[in-house]
């Protein structure tokens, strides 16, 4: 049994790095810097028409910077998910992304409930979507997985109960997988 | 890849006593190509896709798509003239579809053929090919010139699932310049081929085709342009209604609907879109596997497919239901497909990889880019974001970019400029009241 109090100030923690970066990534996400290029998003609650308008932007943006067209689709396909995870399973949040010389770094952040277990979370097929998500065709449980797969780094800490915060990073060359 | 040398040719010309500097067009263009400048509208050639968009929304006929005059023919012997299959759908429904076509005997043609001809081998030749290629899927339709160009400049990373194979009316070019030459005895350059087209885009496409290894046609008129003498030579014939051969199941060519529900089968799944913004939202999908589900998507800029470009006279929709209708009630004429496979057979029909003609980045070096970037976003703060035009760009982002890359100055900016002088205003009115109070 757990003890609901304790739940609360409960703070879980994932971390998913490309082992060669490990160092690099730790030390950017201790002390992020601000980035050269800024771009920032709301994701209202359940709004499915106005979630993707934000990773729709990114992409644009890289294009306009000649990124390489693979390494594009994973971050457009990555924070299509994760818009589509804070308008489907939380009250809203916010995107922003920060565009560095080598790499983008995109951070979600939303208003709760938080992510009970996320071990079980990142399992392809598991999903808590409701009823109404799952008639709009979403929550399939491929989101945090599919981010997973197509991210160099991705990190996400949540309060049971609070808020949750993930970000990853994907770099512009280097495409080593 | 110096493409700064390649001159483009366009079917789209401006008129500048026409130009009004509204900037009507401007805002309807789906790659920006655009501006007003000094109160006249000039289109960059290498962003331009020919779709048509600023032709319909001028209102000052500024915009004139062009196509070749009729006189062209008279520097050749045998003229032949290929009908896309939206012309039929132009005229009311007492004109029967065998006088439509031999109207345009009496324009000075020799021989007349039809698109619609060869619809059902295409569908065939688009079946087999997404069979070979499913490492490629899905493939993207490539009869719409104006899509093959979207895709050049905005997505090339979507170029290799292009169909690479001649449109219809190329793979007819192709067959009967083979045919008339063996059977006519003439010379390549004594037949006259022509399309008669339903866009502006079609007409760029022969004057300059992509990916085309041989000589295809030797000019592309207008429907809209000859309507007119159609229409009279049609009341002539009216009383005596030929005999004539026709292919009404081949019609669908011109409905982009249609020709996605045909390629459908057992093991092929196919989608189809129209209209310019509908395309570059889907092409954007496939660029991240969204669309892997779908082996063909058929894509056509203007609505419902061709019986929606520029240079007809009716209305798509329109259109469209009266080729529905002839398609329903048509007798069709069985084709001899054995010459066309053969060709097909010896790779007569294939197309050269298509190169990209990327618009979108600001600059080949990444970090200068970044730069650039930050400089963009820098000047989009002071301006107004009302995205009103009234500058000559599309938008606020697309002045702030202009600015930096030396195209615009940020006194094009109606909405500073006012404010600035209104701060002016207030602050020459204050010195005169304080001088006043000395």
């Amino acid at each position: 049994m757990q003890d609901f109090a304790a739940a609360r100030s409960e703070m879980a923690e994932y971390w998913n790095i490309r082992p060669d970066l490990e160092e690099e990534v730790r030390r950017h996400l201790a002390a992020p810097p601000e980035g050269d290029v800024m771009l920032e998003s709301l994701i209202p609650e359940k709004d499915f028409n106005t979630a993707g308008k934000g990773s729709a932007e990114v992409k644009n943006l890289l294009k306009r910077l000649g990124v390489d067209p693979e390494i594009l689709r994973r971050v457009a396909v990555a924070a299509y998910e994760a818009e589509i995870n804070v308008a489907a399973h939380s009250r809203g949040g916010i995107m922003s992304s920060y565009i560095h010389d080598d790499f983008i770094h995109i951070m979600f952040q939303d208003k709760g409930p938080g992510i009970a277990d996320i071990e079980q979370a990142m399992i392809p097929g598991f999903s808590t979507a409701d009823e109404m998500v799952r008639e709009l065709g979403f929550g399939a449980g491929l989101g945090l997985p599919n981010i997973q797969k197509n991210t160099d780094a991705l990190h996400i800490r949540s309060e049971a109960g609070g808020s949750t915060m993930l970000e990853f990073i994907i770099y512009f060359t280097n495409n080593g997988r | 890849m110096d493409d700064k040398e390649i001159k483009y040719f366009h079917a789209l010309q401006i008129v500048e006593d026409n130009c009004t500097g509204c900037t009507a067009c401007v805002r309807v263009c789906p790659t920006e190509a655009i501006r007003v400048r000094d109160r006249k509208a000039y289109i960059e050639p290498s962003r331009c896709v020919d779709c048509g968009n600023c032709v319909e929304a001028c209102k000052f006929h500024a915009i004139i798509p062009r196509s070749d005059p009729l006189d062209v023919l008279h520097n050749f012997k045998y003229k032949v003239a290929i009908i896309s299959t939206s012309y039929f759908g132009q005229f009311t429904e007492d004109i029967s579809y065998g006088v439509a076509k031999q109207a345009l005997y009496e324009l000075g043609f020799d021989d007349v053929q039809e698109e619609a001809m060869v619809t059902d081998f295409m569908i065939s030749m688009i079946r087999d090919y997404i069979r070979a290629n499913r490492d490629k899927r899905p493939i993207l339709s490539s009869n719409c010139p104006t899509v093959v160009r979207l895709i050049q400049l905005k997505y090339p990373s979507l170029l290799p699932n292009l169909f690479h194979l001649e449109a219809p009316m190329s793979i007819l070019t192709r067959y009967l310049r083979e045919k008339i030459k063996a059977e006519k005895g003439l010379a390549e350059n004594e037949i006259g081929i022509f399309l008669i087209v339903p866009c502006p885009a079609h007409v760029t496409a022969v004057h300059q085709p992509e990916g085309a290894y041989k000589h295809l046609q030797d000019g592309a008129f207008s429907i809209g342009m000859i309507y007119g003498k159609v229409r009279e030579h049609i009341k002539n014939l009216q009383n005596h209604p030929p005999q004539i051969e026709t292919y009404p199941k081949g019609l669908t060519w011109a409905l982009s609907g249609v020709q996605a529900e045909l390629v459908d089968c057992e093991d092929i799944r196919a989608l189809s879109v129209n209209g310019v913004e509908n395309i570059m939202e889907i092409l954007s999908r496939v660029e991240d596997h969204y669309l892997d589900q779908y082996d063909y998507i058929v894509l056509r800029s203007c609505t419902n497919g061709c019986v929606g470009g520029c240079f007809n006279v009716e209305n798509p929709f329109v259109a469209m239901s009266r080729i529905k209708k002839m398609i329903k009630e048509g007798k069709d004429t069985e084709i001899d497909v054995t010459d066309l496979k053969e060709l097909y057979d010896t790779g007569e029909f294939d197309v050269a990889p298509l190169a990209a003609r990327p618009i979108m980045e600001l600059d080949k070096d990444i970090k200068t880019a970044i730069v650039k970037m930050k400089q963009i976003n820098e000047i989009l703060t002071t301006l107004p974001g009302l995205n009103c035009s009234a500058c000559g760009s599309p938008s606020c982002y697309a002045l702030a970019e202009d600015i930096v890359l030396g195209k615009a100055s940020i006194d094009d900016c109606v909405v500073l400029l006012k404010r600035h002088s209104r701060e002016e205003d207030a602050e020459n009115e204050e010195n005169t009241t304080q001088e006043a109070d000395k």
